[in-house]
């Protein structure tokens, strides 16, 4: 069963509609890519998961358990955690008091401290700084490490490599492997295609605030279609 | 349009009318009701069209009253004719405090502008030539003669309907839509060459001055003015409320603001027998379930379940973005 | 000696007023609204203190003042909970503002109708009148007393928002009320903790300032304003700012006072008048 089933998902901003109908499903232990043009709707998919789009209708279900009417709060007690677009780190907390807000759900799991600073080393040494004035690859660095803090079903990355140099970037996906095999399901939201395809088991193309194409096996890209799809040709 | 000016005309025909008909008392308390709507308007098109909420509005209100009290002592002349200064003053020192004021923004903006309410207060409280905490009598008084109830009561109605009118030229013209659109947004405006601080500076001087005519004319046909009366934080309060529970930022709420603020008063007072400031409490009770109810007032409500829309500036949207799939949302 | 005790004095008076814009800031700083009420819950809190004392003759009022920030803090919780929570989201900035303003204005005039617009003052029996000479200088204890109490609330307060987990939830819902709900923070009960907070705070200052001073109903509007200056002078996120900013009011207040005696609070507003003058830019930049 999947671990996060997304049925006719449709999303609002006032008298704007963003999704039209998004159907997704997450398996346990997978990465799922998303990838479409700026402004497809990826972003307010993101956003509509965690509740932070309040005008939605359709199902979410994690786990079965159905969230399309619940808070932000209640669904990251529910298990979905977001690091969101820009990193939006907290201005006035330190390093460790942002990795520290990420556990205020008291959620069990292998994520603590000590495990985001075996996953990170460099936040350790920096853990008394304030996290807004570290370099954009740390700060990205805690905002997944805040995340992950929330020992989430359901882990989502929107736009890691926003802004960043592809050799932090890089640095930023290998940290992936370890994350993965501690069997977290993820979604991430990624501008580059390539990328999207070497770090996903599957993906999908959004346009227009609908699925335009999926792919069951990224070892298996018809680039052609994919092309299609991205720019609705 | 011919319809509203047939309304205009009825209302001045009323008003012209009145004093034929009513007896002191209640010219008196009509007096009132058209201060009343004048200053709660004056405040609306400050706060709903410019968006800025003063809480220090009383301070307008005193000082006209002040400035005609004054001068009619000093020149011995008719406090009726020396009312252009109950306009005149509160904008030219609204004018010369504004670059000031301004450099506080919304809530601060709110607050501070009742700071400087309260050194006006003070400082004319504590003013001998003025007669200090007592007040001051209008001497030239006895000019007015004994139609006096009814002399204020045309002049606060010719206010009430100039105001009115004003308001909704002035609404319905570029500037008033330059003034809407800083409240809406600053910067956007001000992208697209609406002067901004020009236009807040503007609209605030002529509240203080709408309000300031108010304050003379109410005060005048007490023959007294006294500072803890001409500078009440009440008058900004009933300002606030009235605007709040009629419909802020529309034309009618001030009048349908005004029209309950009296109903609870004589309803409270003698109705219920309630004396002292129970009618306060319970116009600020209104007020505070308004927000809580109806946030934008009474007035679109009501406009909705009688498909009213007599004075509205309210214009057209262009074009409704429809929802068809290729608009995307603005936050990606 | 006389204008150093002034100033003493205004330093003490100071302390308090810091407290009162201390209260205000930690509201404004987490909900972004200015709680016009915050003078008027003052007053109520010391009209509180003046009946339990009443009716508990004999009992320090310094032991009063527990029960009183109790009560205070309650009044606080619910105050957020039940109407203020409802328009906390509101596109306008001002809603919340305005409905603080009618709550303010509904309270003092209860107070007027219930208790009568005669001064009162909370009778602090001997500690009132207690005082002790240091190298010639003439003070009262209370005033000192005043002056500690202040000290070890800010620093307190301090130690909360920047040491504790309670804290940090605070200082997260102020930064990003959106993400901090990610986190799983009702952000709701954390608006209820901060207002009862900072109304816990104004208690204790207003029972303090009531021992010293007579006060009315409409005592609520000087409370306001004195409280609203030390926020804009003292800095936003600035404790220490708070402090100075309440002893700058404080001090010129008094020596004011020793010029004119019917000034009241005329030269502390002056003071924030010509602080605006002073500072071109606007205080807080852009916003």
């Amino acid at each position: 069963m999947d671990v996060i089933q997304i049925e006719r998902l449709e999303a609002f901003y006032g008298d704007m509609q963003a999704l039209f109908g998004v159907s997704l499903g997450l398996r346990a232990g997978e990465t799922f890519a998303l990838v479409g043009a700026n402004g497809a709707g990826k972003s307010t998919l993101m956003r509509a998961l965690v509740g932070l789009v309040r005008d939605r209708r359709g199902h979410i279900r994690l786990g079965g358990e159905e969230l399309i009417a619940t808070s932000p709060e209640q669904i990251a007690r529910a298990g979905i955690a977001l690091v969101p677009e820009g990193r939006q780190l907290f201005a006035s907390l330190t390093v460790e008091e942002n990795l520290q807000m990420g556990a205020m759900n008291r959620r069990r799991g292998p994520w603590d401290l000590e495990a985001i600073y075996g996953l990170f080393p460099v936040l350790r040494e920096r853990r008394r700084q304030m996290a807004v004035t570290m370099s954009g690859g740390q700060q990205q660095m805690v905002a997944i490490g805040r995340a992950l803090m929330a020992n989430p079903r359901v882990l989502l990355c929107d736009e890691l490599s926003l802004g960043l140099a592809p050799v932090i970037v890089s640095q930023i996906y290998d940290s992936f492997a370890r994350i993965r095999a501690e069997g977290m399901s993820m979604i991430i939201v990624e501008q580059d295609i390539e990328r999207a395809i070497a770090v996903s088991d599957r993906m999908a193309c959004l346009l227009h605030g609908q699925v335009t194409l999926r792919v069951e096996d990224t070892a298996r890209v018809d680039i052609d279609a994919l092309s299609a799809a991205y720019f609705g040709e | 349009m011919i319809l509203r000016i047939l309304t205009l005309l009825l209302a001045a025909l009323v008003i012209g009318c009145a004093p034929l008909l009513l007896d002191d008392g209640q010219l008196s308390l009509g007096m009132e009701m058209l201060v009343t709507f004048v200053i709660c308007a004056m405040w609306n098109v400050l706060a709903g069209y410019g968006g800025l909420v003063s809480l220090g509005h009383q301070a307008w209100f005193g000082i006209g009253g002040y400035a005609v009290f004054i001068a009619s002592n000093a020149l011995n002349v008719n406090p009726l004719w020396l009312l252009p200064l109950a306009a005149l003053v509160p904008a030219l020192i609204a004018l010369v405090l504004t670059p000031l004021l301004f450099r506080l923004k919304d809530a601060y903006f709110a607050i501070g502008s009742w700071v400087l309410a309260e050194v006006f207060y003070i400082l004319v409280q504590r003013s001998d030539a003025l007669g200090g905490i007592t007040g001051m009598p209008l001497f030239t008084g006895g000019m007015l003669g004994a139609s006096i109830y009814a002399q204020v009561f045309w002049v606060a109605g010719g206010l009430a309907l100039a105001v009115l009118v004003l308001s909704y030229l002035v609404l319905r013209s570029g500037f008033g839509l330059g003034l809407m659109s800083v409240r809406d947004n600053e910067v956007a405006a001000a992208s697209i060459g609406v002067n901004v601080r020009r236009n807040r500076r503007l609209v605030y001087a002529v509240s203080a001055a709408g309000v300031g005519l108010a304050g003379a004319v109410y005060l005048i046909p007490n023959y007294f003015i006294q500072p803890g009366i001409a500078f009440s934080a009440d008058w900004t309060v009933i300002m606030t409320f009235v605007v709040v529970i009629g419909g802020i930022g529309t034309l009618e709420g001030p009048i349908l603001g005004t029209l309950i603020y009296f109903a609870i008063r004589q309803g409270v007072t003698d109705g219920l027998g309630l004396s002292g400031s129970w009618y306060l409490v319970a116009l600020g009770a209104l007020a505070v379930a308004t927000m809580l109810m109806a946030p934008k007032g009474l007035w679109p409500i009501l406009r909705d379940r009688l498909h009213l829309d007599w004075l509205s500036v309210r214009r057209p949207w262009p074009g409704r973005p429809d929802r068809a799939p290729h608009h995307q949302a603005p936050a990606e | 000696m006389v204008w150093v005790e002034t100033v003493l004095n205004g330093i003490f008076l100071g302390g308090l007023y810091g407290i009162l814009g201390l209260g205000l800031a930690l509201v404004f700083g987490v909900m972004k609204v200015i709680n016009v009420a915050h003078g008027d819950f003052i007053v109520l809190s010391a009209f509180i203190g003046v009946f339990l004392s009443a009716a508990v003759p004999g009992v320090s009022p310094l032991l009063i003042i527990l029960p009183v920030v109790a009560i205070a803090a309650g009044l606080g919780w619910a105050f957020q909970s039940v109407l203020m929570n409802r328009v906390i989201d509101s596109d306008d900035m001002l809603v919340p503002m305005l409905l603080t303003f009618g709550v303010s204005f509904v309270m003092r005039n209860i107070m007027l109708e219930t208790f009568g617009a005669t001064p009162v003052t909370l009778e602090a029996g001997a500690l009132s009148r207690a005082s002790f000479q240091v190298a010639g200088l003439h003070l009262g204890v209370l005033p000192v007393l005043t002056l500690a109490i202040s000290v070890v609330l800010f620093g307190g307060l301090n130690w909360l928002i920047t040491r504790t987990e309670i804290g940090r939830v605070i200082r997260a819902t102020s930064d990003n009320t959106a993400i901090a709900r990610l986190m799983g923070v009702r952000p709701g009960r954390i608006y209820a903790l901060v207002m009862a907070l900072s109304l816990a705070l104004a208690a204790v200052a207003g029972l303090l300032l009531a021992m010293r001073t007579s006060f009315t109903p409409s005592s609520g509007i000087d409370r306001i304003l004195i409280a609203f200056e030390v926020v804009v002078l003292g800095g936003l996120g600035s404790f220490w700012g708070a402090l100075l900013a309440g002893i700058a009011l404080g001090v010129t207040q008094l020596v004011g006072f020793r010029f004119d005696a019917n000034s009241g609070l005329l030269y502390a507003h002056l003071l924030f008048l010509a602080f605006l003058i002073a500072r071109p830019n606007g205080l807080f930049g852009s916003k």
